[in-house]
């Protein structure tokens, strides 16, 4: 799950120097990850997952990593 | 100048032939056409010599920056020119002379500056120095860039290692709208071109209010820079945060604009608000493309009866945003974008403008928001930077463009207005209206 969402993140939504070196806990909002490229995220995750994610959790703690998002889509499958 | 093929240095992306329709529509209306500004406001004049050199280096980089903008046949390039215009120009306030006046009316006579098309430089960089105030302007025409590439050319100028200078434009891809549309079929195409257009004729089903209709023609633009202080602009994101959510900031500045002239001009007729704004196809942080535009449109539209309430039209507006992007009518603008730069401009700009139904405004006002500018204050050369704001010309109606941006921490408005359809009075009270609902002092 982490590869495909970090595939989407940096192919699509923000540009780093070297994506390897980018660590699972690394925060993406201080990379640039901006309000639309978190939008199409959540829609990315939803059509790749099947999950909904509800708006009224889309805050930074939810976005900040590939770790937090791998645990909120994880919380949200287990539903 | 000898136009022939030879001449070409780049063809016109369609995003570029887009904002070349709104170059059009603005020189019909009278006015300057597509002219926009980024302005840094200076502790101290720079290091002259240093910054003449990084400007020499970014044309010779980028010749499309002195090239000329040439049809031929449908399509419109950049086209080399005999004798390159100049880039760099300075102008000094005399010693007895006002400081801030100078500025501001250096800048809108910058902003104001009339010329042919084809001879208009795509790129000018204006130093105003003086004993009280400096400031350093970078002018360009909207197809040779968009607010993402001017911010690009300014960290390239302000970037003092020329190994880091080298890696600006890199790496090198084709305009980003052909690389999205090249991510579809035929098929798709054609079923976002039909969804685009749905979209947009379910827009026009509300006639647009334009917030200043007095009758006038207009003559110039003027522009307003009202700044946030650090705790109003942490305010205001906290209730962006609480209105909106982490994904719509853009949105609680259009929302509380809508709501603002709506309490300016409650009379004024028509049955919603309806304000496009582009976004970004440029990863954040990417160091490339400088040069083009690279955006898509999309609109956010509030009836009247929404905007009324505070808890209703925020819910809305993001509700649209959500639904927009869930159905993909973000990109659905490519498609026609493409279909259009094979319109003539006239046709393309009658588009882009009026309603399908009642062939009037779509727009009640342009909107831009470029977020926070990751720019360290030290890094111009020679001189700390203190403050930063956007211009641009607009059409008339709606006469009206709002930029935002946080530079520092600190929440920045210009306000762009084309007179006498709107006054410099009339754009205080909307300010006064708009910081009332930025910071939630209204239900």
């Amino acid at each position: 799950m982490k590869k495909k969402l970090r595939d989407f993140i940096f192919q699509e939504l923000v540009f780093v120097t070297d994506p390897k070196r980018f660590g699972d806990d690394d925060d993406l909002l201080e990379a640039g990850l901006d309000s639309m490229g978190i939008m199409r995220l959540i829609m990315f995750i939803e059509n790749e997952h099947g999950v909904t994610l509800p708006d009224t959790e889309i805050e930074p703690d939810n976005v900040r990593s590939l770790n937090a998002l791998e645990h909120w889509i994880l919380r949200h499958k287990k539903e | 100048m000898n136009i022939n093929k030879g001449n070409i240095l780049e063809k016109l992306n369609p995003a570029d032939c887009f904002t070349l329709a709104m170059d059009e529509e603005i020189r019909r209306d009278g006015l300057a056409g597509s002219q926009c500004g980024l302005v840094l406001e200076l502790s101290n004049c720079p290091d002259i010599t240093a910054l003449q050199q990084r400007i020499s280096e970014f044309s010779q980089r980028f010749p499309v920056a002195q090239a000329s903008l040439q049809q031929i046949g449908r399509h419109f390039y950049w086209c080399k020119r005999d004798a390159p215009p100049p880039l760099f120009f300075q102008h000094h306030c005399p010693n007895d002379g006002n400081g801030v006046d100078f500025q501001q009316a250096t800048i809108a006579r910058l902003m104001n500056h009339k010329q042919a098309r084809e001879t208009t430089p795509p790129i000018e960089f204006h130093l105003l120095t003086g004993t009280t105030r400096n400031a350093f302007v970078i002018r360009w025409i909207h197809p040779f860039c968009d607010a993402r590439g001017a911010d690009l050319i300014l960290k390239f100028l302000c970037t003092a290692d020329d190994a880091q200078r080298q890696q600006f434009g890199l790496p090198a891809t084709a305009p980003l709208v052909n690389v999205q549309l090249g991510k579809y079929r035929w098929w798709q195409k054609i079923n976002l071109l039909l969804k685009g257009k749905r979209y947009i004729t379910k827009l026009d089903s509300l006639q647009s209010i334009q917030p200043f209709a007095n009758g006038q023609p207009p003559q110039r633009l003027n522009y307003s820079v009202q700044r946030l202080s650090v705790a109003q602009t942490e305010q205001v994101n906290k209730l962006a945060r609480q209105y909106v959510g982490l994904t719509g900031t853009s949105l609680y500045y259009i929302g509380c604009l809508m709501r603002a002239l709506e309490k300016l001009q409650p009379d004024n007729p028509g049955e919603a608000y309806c304000a496009p704004y582009a976004f970004n196809l440029r990863k954040q942080r990417a160091l490339s493309p400088m040069i083009g535009n690279h955006v898509c449109a999309l609109f956010a539209q509030a009836p009247r009866s929404m905007v009324k309430d505070r808890q209703q039209l925020f819910g809305h507006l993001k509700q649209q945003n959500t639904q927009v992007i869930r159905q993909q009518l973000d990109y659905a603008f490519l498609p026609l974008m493409w279909a259009g730069s094979w319109l003539s401009l006239a046709e393309y700009g009658k588009t882009l403008r009026l309603s399908y139904g009642s062939g009037k405004e779509r727009s009640s006002f342009w909107f831009s928001d470029i977020g926070q500018l990751n720019l360290l204050a030290d890094s111009f050369p020679g001189a700390e930077i203190t403050g930063l704001f956007h211009t641009c010309q607009v059409t008339a109606p709606p006469a009206l463009a709002l930029l935002c941006c946080i530079y520092q921490s600190q929440l920045t408005l210009s306000y762009n207005f084309v007179e006498p359809i709107s006054t410099p009075e009339e754009i205080g009270k909307l300010h006064q209206l708009m910081l009332a609902e930025l910071l939630g002092e209204t239900q």
